[in-house]
């Protein structure tokens, strides 16, 4: 149920298979973002892959001399694009692997464009996901949906995707989905036709209890992506914005060259791994320390290098010295920067308010701070925009709602109108209306119990108490509670017992929050396994991007009709 | 775990008693102690115990974990996270994974092929066929009518009634724009979308089928013309032209030294003539890359070795040789030097060719440059340096003294325990019946993650046992034999191999260690010799003299401690005794302290002592010397087995200065004088280094033309990448290099002191230098 190493365990397998030799990998779009995410250059080089090559470049050469490894999506292009080089090879012998399942009839019309029989290898090695964590992938789409259903090329991708990871982890679930989403149960049963189709592939080793794959909307849940983030890996996303693990900092003021673009790899960075899910001020304490150690290991000029034993020691750490230089630039870097920003935008400030807006249930105080902050200068456009929009899918129906003054404000600030119309597309999105299971109030007696407790507790941390809607699912989900009215069953089989292995997928797309609720839970609850997935891995920004591409349609479409409604 | 652990083999008949934990190396004073120590610590990690296996064999690699988890520990007790888990996964929650599911398409794929290649193969062998048949026969002497005869046999011209239309460009046949007909396949085109086949070509594809095709009944098969037959007999037939056999041949240029054919047929003819091209084409690059990674090769299996024999000297311990050791070190250094400059000579190849080569194959060759520059970095650096002669003699001296002082800890602290423990044992025997019942009690040996203990029937064999390896060896016996009660088929194979690999280390100890032993008995006897024939003589008149007393008591001399086992009875035997000291090399202590208490002699231990003293050390001291004397530090603390322990590391360094000062050859001590020397050392040194540090971490970027490695590549500081021209200059950039890193080994080499070294190498660089003079002189 590791992610990451199932890919990278692909991978592996396909560069071993091809032997000894000069090896050059031929990728695809896709697939060259699921092999970085899993392995570094250097790791490929010193298993001979010295070419990394895309199967669509034009300018390729002849080098006869070299083995192709061909890692590709079975997509019709790529198809045609391996037939073409078949026909007229550019490598000395292929190895071919595709990420998915690939139709007979493609392979017969590649059987038939080999005429000089290159192919030694034509397998399928379902690595069709991105790994972003070891228990957490992405199929880096966005705008999944056209209104309240697929866009039909997405479902497929997804179905794809999410079988591939059935399939990586060798796991054939028992499905359930949310009542309330169309589009999981769309998705659910695409999936479910994918395992009847393919039987033979989904035939695994039969576990006492069933893996369970649960298909969530993230429209049940708009809040957790609108919150600002204070664990290292989400702040970054947040802030930053990772892409495949990476980050550009070209945006930073007096950035060296060689950090505009820096990797954050849990794999070979022993900093990340370890700070991953460490909320901000954890994070300073040890870049501290991490700057101390280095000083230590630091030689301090000649005066340290006097003896030949010091020299030695010095060069014998080195490539330690060297790699741990190499993390610290790079940790201090992005952190350094991180605290730039929540100064600048006063992040704290905004943050304390929208967590108040998320877990407390004081209307009139919180309007009241929303207001403040939307006067105060420093606050930027989006962060204005998000207060409001907590506040509206908070208070969508509260007798006092002061949405209206609020959405004043903010054309008083000079937000855009873009922004301003997206307060309203969000709530469309992720409103009362559309939410299966009550996001924000708790319905049932236990539910307000704990509520209550927690009040009596007080709150550790106020940038931090939010929990998302995930975390209450899966806790019922292990405790085996989550009720078969919200979460049915596809399909006639169900599960005794309480789930060991389970995969989450979010329609619309996870959050690092969510994972790292995950991982909280992966590591609270012995027994229990669980993997995360999405659509995509969202940032307040790239959420807002895809409630805009889902709603925009129907907005302009009844647009007319909906206003009407309102008034 | 009641193990006594003692120091690795020596010879010296030590032993190291006393409770020690196996795993964490903590003396503790009785066997009970031990036991719960073992419960309380280790009953949980028995990865540790799988480590510790691994640790025998792979020392370097052991300190080198041990290393780093330090530094992670560090940083957790300081930073505030409780987790040093990776990146949201427990390993050791989640179960090992195995590869992904797969579906293989091969068969299908195969399938279909053949289909396409049968078919394939027999049109390209009809095309060969009728190619050799049109070029079998002397087209320059046939004229035109016959060869057009000869033409239409091969294969039968499609009609031009039937073909209105050229197929390929639909343009329409008239007087201008006429039909022609392919040689090969008989069907007609136009002009435009005609080919020819040049004679050369028809012969170069035609000569690998002449053998193999073997077609009945074509004309002239077994005579092929050489193939330069084509080319010579040209010009000659120009004349024939001018005879009009045909309406068609009428406007048709001279096409006797070509053969048209369509296009279709051309593609087909070109495609095989590629393959053929490639078959026995093998680029330089391959043959400087196999090379590259058979020295690679050669590096993985020989460093290891290496490094655990530095380790070994390095700790004072005598299972190897030095020589030997820098002969090995000498060698690991040689594949380093091929490997810099093979992965040079492929960064410059075809640097100097014409047509320059294409960016890609420029690529190619910097990231194997990389690579290689990658590998000597990770691994050269692995290398420690040997200690010198004199050095590993004080090593070697410091090693003994602190077993003894060892020795004799462990020795109070197992009589100590051994009170203890029969007086712990009165207590228990009234609890209960049987003393030995608790260990035998113990819960199942095989622990929940699957790891062995030693069995208990090893425990008792332990104390008796001498040497680490060989309890290591029973260990992991046992080890095996539970494993294949559990039928754990990869635990077996894996304790078998480390078995192998222990057994082998033991044969090698103990053959150096009969050497040694041997050549001290040698020297031994010598002395004996003179001393007994002396004494014997001594005696003899003494013999004379007095009765013979049968309890005789010698008169102390110097001699005295050294000798006492051969003097006691030295009137009678003494044939007897230099025959039974001499030829046993490998007499255990035991037998040797057995001897003396045959001899019934009341001064045993003192004797007993200096023959321990005196079979191990090669120090020219006297066997007298008391500083051997192990009862006389008794206040030192036991120290450690692992030779990771820092405080090793410390007698190194103590030595290391002490031999510095000896030397009174200090590099820093004239700084204007080694400045030329230590710059080519620190060049050297400094060189593999070169790298981006986050370069390493950087997976490869998306854009395909932009390659990662070309902004932070290594090479591009290089100064020489662009600007050989050609070979001569590449060899005396090697040769330079070359001496380069000699003069940097020389250096090396004199601050170790290791003066043979030195010589050897400035030999090599002289041979070097002269090489480069008379380069030079061709050049």
């Amino acid at each position: 149920m590791n992610v990451t190493l199932a890919v990278k365990q692909y991978v592996t397998r396909m560069i071993e298979d091809s032997g000894p030799g000069m090896k050059v990998l031929l990728m695809d779009k896709d697939t060259t973002s699921i092999v970085s995410m899993v392995y570094t250059q250097s790791e490929i080089l010193q298993k001979e892959v010295y070419l990394l090559e895309r199967i669509d470049s034009q300018n390729r050469d002849n080098m006869k001399h070299l083995k192709a490894i061909c890692y590709l999506r079975p997509t019709k292009e790529n198809v045609e694009s391996l037939i073409q080089e078949l026909r007229r090879p550019k490598y000395s012998v292929y190895f071919i692997y595709f990420s998915n399942v690939i139709s007979k009839s493609e392979i017969k019309a590649l059987a038939e464009a080999d005429e000089q029989e290159v192919v030694a290898e034509i397998q399928e090695f379902y690595g069709d996901f991105i790994a972003v964590n070891p228990h957490l992938f992405s199929l880096n789409l966005q705008g999944v949906a056209r209104g309240r259903s697929w866009d039909p090329t997405m479902l497929s991708r997804s179905t794809q995707g999410l079988t591939s990871v059935l399939l990586a982890l060798k796991k054939c679930p028992v499905i359930r989905y949310q009542l309330s989403s169309d589009m999981a149960k769309r998705l659910a049963e695409s999936v479910k036709l994918i395992i009847t189709k393919e039987y033979e592939l989904f035939d695994f080793r039969k576990t006492e209890v069933p893996p369970l794959l649960l298909i969530l909307d993230r429209s049940d849940d708009a809040i957790t992506p609108l919150l600002n983030q204070w664990t290292y890996q989400a702040m970054v996303h947040e802030l930053l914005g990772l892409n495949n693990n990476r980050i550009d900092l070209s945006r930073v003021p007096g950035i060296s060259k060689d950090l505009r673009e820096v990797v954050l790899s849990a794999d070979n960075d022993d900093f990340y791994a370890n700070n991953l899910y460490l909320n901000f001020g954890e994070i300073g304490t040890n870049i501290k320390n991490l700057m101390e150690d280095f000083q230590k290991k630091k030689p301090k000029g000649q005066q340290r290098l006097e003896s030949i034993s010091d020299m030695k020691a010095f060069v014998d750490s080195y490539p330690q010295f060297k790699k741990m230089s190499g993390a610290v630039s790079k940790h201090v870097t992005v952190v350094g920067e991180l605290s730039r920003l929540v100064a600048e935008r006063q992040l704290m400030e905004v943050s304390e308010v929208e967590q108040e807006l998320a877990c407390q249930n004081d209307h009139s105080s919180a309007q009241q701070k929303v207001r403040r902050l939307l006067r105060l200068p420093g606050v930027c456009e989006l962060d204005a925009v998000r207060l409001v929009m907590l506040y509206a899918l908070r208070y969508e129906r509260h007798s006092n709602s002061v949405l209206p003054a609020m959405m004043e404000e903010l054309a008083k600030r000079g937000v855009s109108e873009k922004y301003r119309k997206m307060v309203h597309s969000v709530v469309e999105y992720g409103g009362k209306r559309v939410r299966g299971s009550d996001l924000v109030t708790a319905t049932d007696a236990v539910a307000i119990t704990k509520q209550f407790l927690k009040g009596l507790k007080g709150v550790e941390n106020v940038y931090t108490q939010h929990q998302p809607l995930l975390q209450d699912t899966l806790d019922q989900l292990v405790k085996g509670k989550l009720r078969d009215a919200l979460f049915p069953y596809l399909g006639a089989s169900s599960l005794r017992d309480r789930p060991q292995d389970v995969l989450v997928f979010v329609v619309g797309g996870a959050t690092y929050e969510e994972a790292l609720c995950v991982y909280n839970l992966n590591r609270s609850v012995p027994g229990v396994r669980i993997v995360l997935g999405g659509t995509a891995v969202h940032s307040t920004k790239s959420f807002l991007e895809e409630v805009t591409m889902t709603t925009g349609n129907i907005s302009d479409r009844a647009g007319e009709g909906r206003n009407l409604s309102r008034r | 775990m009641a193990s006594s652990y003692p120091p690795p083999f020596e010879g010296t008949g030590e032993v190291k008693e006393g409770f020690i934990c196996p795993l964490c190396h903590k003396d503790l004073q009785s066997f009970y102690q031990l036991q719960d120590h073992y419960e309380e610590e280790h009953s949980g990690d028995d990865r540790h115990v799988r480590g510790q296996l691994k640790s025998l064999v792979q020392k370097a690699k052991k300190a080198k974990d041990k290393l780093l988890k330090r530094d992670g520990d560090d940083r957790a007790d300081t930073g505030s996270y409780e987790s040093f888990y990776y990146g949201g996964v427990d390993p050791y929650m989640w179960e090992p994974q195995e590869l992904g599911a797969t579906r293989n398409h091969q068969d299908y794929f195969k399938k279909h092929r053949a289909a396409r290649i049968d078919h394939y193969v027999i049109e390209v062998n009809k095309l060969l066929i009728r190619l050799e048949k049109l070029t079998s026969f002397d087209r320059t002497n046939s004229d035109v009518a016959k060869i057009r005869a000869i033409e239409k046999s091969v294969v039968p011209w499609v009609s031009d009634s039937d073909v209105p239309f050229c197929p390929d460009c639909g343009n329409k046949f008239n007087i201008r724009n006429r039909r022609h007909h392919c040689r090969l396949c008989g069907s007609i085109m136009c002009r435009k979308c005609m080919d020819f086949v040049p004679l050369p070509l028809a012969y170069k594809l035609t000569s690998g089928t002449r053998e193999s095709l073997c077609i009945p009944g074509s004309p002239g098969q077994s005579q092929a013309p050489p193939s330069g037959a084509g080319a010579s007999g040209m010009g000659s037939r120009r004349g024939s032209l001018t005879s009009l056999s045909s309406v068609t041949s009428m406007l048709e240029e001279k096409d006797d030294e070509k053969i048209r054919c369509c296009h279709h047929c051309m593609d087909t003819l070109l495609k095989r003539q590629l393959k053929l091209e490639e078959r026995d084409h093998m680029p330089d690059i391959v043959k400087l890359y196999e090379r590259l990674r058979m020295c690679m090769d050669k590096v993985d299996e020989k460093a290891p070795e290496y490094i655990k024999v530095a380790e070994s000297l390095n700790a004072g311990e005598t299972t190897y040789n030095l020589d030997t050791a820098g002969g090995l070190r000498l060698e690991v250094t040689k594949y380093y030097e091929l490997i810099d400059a093979l992965s040079k000579r492929i960064l410059t190849l075809g640097m100097k060719d014409d047509p320059a080569p294409t960016p890609k194959s420029l690529h190619l060759q910097k990231m194997i440059r990389y690579t290689a520059t990658l590998f000597v970095q990770e691994k050269l650096l692995g290398l420690m340096s040997l200690p010198t002669k004199d050095k590993y003699e004080a090593l070697k001296e410091k090693r003994k003294q602190e077993q003894e002082k060892k020795l004799q800890q462990e020795r109070l602290a197992a009589q100590e325990s051994m009170r203890k423990r029969q007086e712990s044992e009165k207590n228990r025997s009234v609890a209960t019946t049987n003393g030995v019942v608790p260990p035998a009690l113990k819960p199942p040996r095989m622990t929940k993650a699957g790891g062995w203990l030693p069995s208990a029937d090893s425990k008792k064999t332990h104390s008796e046992l001498k040497d680490p390896l060989l309890q290591q060896i029973d260990n992991i016996q046992s080890f095996l034999r539970q494993a294949r009660e559990a039928q754990r088929t990869d635990e077996v194979a894996m304790l078998e191999e480390n078995l192998r690999q222990l057994q082998d280390e033991y044969d090698q100890q103990q053959t150096s260690l009969a050497i040694a032993l041997s050549q001290k008995l040698a020297q031994e006897e010598n002395l004996q010799q003179g001393e007994i024939q002396r004494l014997e003589a001594r005696e003899r008149s003494e013999w004379e003299q007095r009765a013979p007393a049968a309890d005789s008591r010698q008169p102390s001399s110097i001699w005295e401690c050294s000798l006492d086992l051969g003097e006691p009875v030295a009137g009678y035997v003494e044939e007897d005794k230099t025959g039974e000291v001499t030829p046993k090399f490998e007499r255990s202590p035991l037998s040797l302290r057995a001897f003396p208490a045959l001899a019934g002699q009341e001064e045993s231990p003192p004797r007993l002592r200096s023959l321990g003293g005196h079979v191990t050390p090669p120090s020219s001291e006297g066997p007298n010397s008391s500083s051997l004397n192990p009862f006389e530090e008794e206040d030192s603390t036991p120290t450690e087995e692992d030779p990771s322990n820092p405080f090793f590391e410390d007698i190194q360094e103590e030595h290391k200065e002490v031999s510095n000062g000896k030397k009174e050859y200090n590099p820093f001590d004239d700084e204007e004088d080694n400045g030329g020397q230590e710059e080519p050392a620190v060049t050297s040194l400094g060189n593999p280094f070169e790298e981006e540090s986050s370069e390493t971490s950087n997976p490869f970027t998306e854009a395909s033309g932009d390659s990662p490695g070309v902004s932070t590549n290594p090479f591009e500081g290089d100064e020489d990448a662009g600007a050989l021209a050609d070979i001569d200059m590449i060899e005396e950039e090697l040769l330079l290099q070359q001496i380069d890193n000699i003069r940097a080994y020389i250096f090396d080499a004199k601050i170790n002191g290791r003066l043979d070294e030195v010589e050897l190498l400035s030999a090599n660089l002289r041979e070097l230098q002269h090489t480069l003079q008379e380069q030079k002189k061709t050049h």
